[in-house]
């Protein structure tokens, strides 16, 4: 796949079809990070393994300005596994991205690693080949695989007490480092009610109701958006199992909306929406 | 030389945390090492790299409570929160030590010198352990330290044997081994430590002729712009200060003044009133990371505001290493002198 992939960069880089292509290459410690190609030459940098777990399309609110004032907002290709592509429908949906400024280069996935070990998320994921593409590589594997929430059903059947005291002693570690929030494609405010400097809803420091107040809030503002890419959990320092918080909000919105994040670039019920017309007024 | 066993350390930390807080190295779950204050001598772990987290948790806490400020009716209280318990942080790689140099550099040594920094500072004595080995990120020997230098601790242990080898490295550290069971012994020999490949280090009048190159934009575009690479920095000493509501009700408002550790690197570090931004780039916001340490604070202050630890590179969620960033910066240099 990778000799198609980098292909694939060096033609839109070429041809001026695009002016970056984010995707994956070599990191210092023998993973992979992301990497911004601007030059046809350089597409040999990029990679394709099972260490490519970070969600690029997260790099796309940086160019969705342009760079100077009065230039164009520039075009970019990002590569993108099946759960990555379900951030494209977010951001579409959100009115975050043009459609038309993305190629997407698709790639085909049978799940990535975690410690050597298939990632939890990917042995739930449904979804193998994206749902939305410009250009895909690989060949969807052919087997069937049905999410059952086996990996929420452990917390559903513990009490509520000893639910909260198992979230507590997760969240105790928690250094409000926000590395969680910044690695989610989801995200985005301009102002992070976490971030303002009125301590209105959340004083600055670092207790257990502050870490308590921000963990629920965010994956409350991530129920029926959160696309299950397990950015915030892999990035989180302090192995936090934040996936497990919203996957639990993802079956709920499931469940209770038959609507699940980024399938479609429908928004999440919980979002209030302008009807036609209505946009203009503001 | 000075000698200890394992059983007679154990017994020594027990006689210290009668009155004093011990604070060492724990699991806190998972698998996590955290420097934490000790109700059991039995939770302190030997088996670490280095805590994630330093050691400046203790001396310049991520919530500070620096006064609290009370309103009773008309009657206004102030009262100082200022550290009472001696401590003992037991356990500190002489990294994390090197690490207060750069704090007393600003805190202790300009005028007028921080009132609460200090007094932690007095009432704290370090007690460290040599590492067994340099780790893969480290590079402490290019900034000046190395994995058995006790320069900037009370007591340096180092193991071997049954036990440890001891160096009262102040008088401070001297005071404290009175209530310890040693041995003195002739007949021992130090493990020899293999040390890491050097990073070169651009000396800090080199940095501005990089300022305004390109590199800093292509470095910061994978950032994410969270603040993990400050927190777990041994030297990152970047605090906001406010004061928060704590009680209010009939006929009583409490307020407490409290210090919270900020970063440079997240987005709204620099913003000001009207919304403007002068590190709005994330470019921007790593080159001061990185101008900081090995510019700024230098050409200010003395130190380095960087001591090899090399937690940055093990917590970057998307592999921004500073000793890549080293070698670049080298490079860089050396082409744009040419």
């Amino acid at each position: 796949m990778i000799e198609q992939i980098q292909a694939k960069a060096k033609e839109l880089l070429e041809n001026e079809q695009v002016s970056c292509v984010i995707g994956y290459e070599t990191a210092t410690d023998g993973g992979t990070r992301p990497a911004f190609i601007y030059d046809p030459d350089d597409v040999d940098r990029l990679v394709w393994n099972q260490q490519c777990h970070y969600n690029l399309v997260n790099y796309l609110h940086d160019k969705k300005k342009p760079p100077k004032r009065g230039a164009d907002i520039p075009s970019v290709a990002v590569i993108v596994k099946p759960c990555d592509s379900r951030t494209i429908n977010l951001l579409v949906g959100e009115s975050q991205i043009k459609r038309e400024n993305i190629h997407v280069i698709g790639l085909t996935c049978t799940g990535m690693l975690e410690n050597g070990e298939i990632q939890t998320r990917c042995q739930h994921c449904t979804i193998r080949s994206p749902l939305v593409y410009d250009t895909l590589i690989g060949e969807p594997p052919t087997e069937e695989i049905s999410d059952d929430f086996e990996d929420v059903a452990e917390i559903e059947a513990m009490a509520p007490e000893e639910r909260l005291n198992f979230w507590l002693s997760e969240f105790d570690r928690c250094i409000r480092c926000y590395a969680c929030r910044q690695a989610c494609p989801g995200c985005y405010c301009t102002v992070c009610e976490f971030d303002r400097d009125d301590s209105l809803w959340i004083g600055m420091q670092n207790e257990m109701p502050e870490k308590y107040f921000f963990h629920t809030f965010r994956a409350m503002h991530l129920a029926g958006r959160c696309v299950e890419c397990n950015a915030c959990e892999l990035a989180c320092p302090m192995d936090i199992p934040l996936s497990l918080l919203n996957r639990k909000l993802t079956k709920e919105m499931e469940e209770l909306f038959d609507h699940r994040g980024g399938m479609t670039t429908e928004p999440t019920p919980f979002v209030t929406l302008m009807k036609d017309g209505e946009i203009s007024l503001i | 030389m000075i000698f200890i066993t394992h059983h007679n350390l154990l017994a020594w930390l027990g006689k210290l945390k009668e009155d004093r807080t011990l604070i060492a190295p724990q699991d806190i779950g998972k698998g996590h090492i955290r420097y934490r204050p000790v109700s059991d001598i039995e939770e302190i772990t030997f088996d670490y790299t280095q805590p994630e987290m330093s050691a400046k948790e203790f001396l310049f806490p991520q919530t500070d409570r620096l006064m609290r400020i009370e309103k009773r009716g008309d009657e206004v209280t102030l009262h100082d929160y200022l550290l009472e318990k001696e401590q003992i942080i037991f356990g500190l790689r002489p990294c994390d030590a090197h690490g207060f140099l750069a704090f007393d550099a600003l805190f202790l040594e300009q005028d007028p010198p921080d009132v609460y920094y200090a007094r932690r500072r007095e009432m704290t004595t370090l007690v460290g352990i040599s590492c067994p080995q340099m780790w893969e990120n480290c590079f402490c020997t290019s900034v000046g330290g190395a994995p058995d230098d006790p320069s900037h601790l009370d007591v340096l242990l180092t193991a071997v044997g049954d036990g440890y080898a001891v160096k009262a490295a102040t008088s401070k550290g001297k005071a404290l081994l009175a209530s310890a069971e040693t041995q003195e012994v002739t007949d021992l020999t130090l493990p020899e430590i293999p040390k890491n490949e050097t990073v070169p280090i651009l000396p800090a009048e080199d940095w501005p002729a990089l300022f305004n190159d390109q590199y800093w934009a292509r470095l910061g575009e994978r950032c994410l712009s969270c603040k993990l690479c400050t927190y777990v920095c041994p030297t990152c000493r970047c605090f906001d200060l406010r004061d928060e509501e704590v009680l209010s009700g009939t006929g009583i408002v409490i307020h407490d003044r409290m210090r919270v550790w900020d970063a440079c690197t997240a987005p709204n570090y620099r913003t000001i009133a009207g919304g403007h931004n002068s590190r709005a780039t994330k470019g921007q916001r790593i080159r001061n990371r990185y101008y900081c340490k090995f510019h700024y604070y230098p050409k200010d202050f003395g130190p380095l505001g960087c001591v090899g630890c090399g937690r940055c590179i093990e917590a970057c969620p998307v592999n921004i290493d500073i000793k890549e960033m080293l070698a670049q910066v080298a490079d860089l240099h050396e082409k744009v002198e040419a």
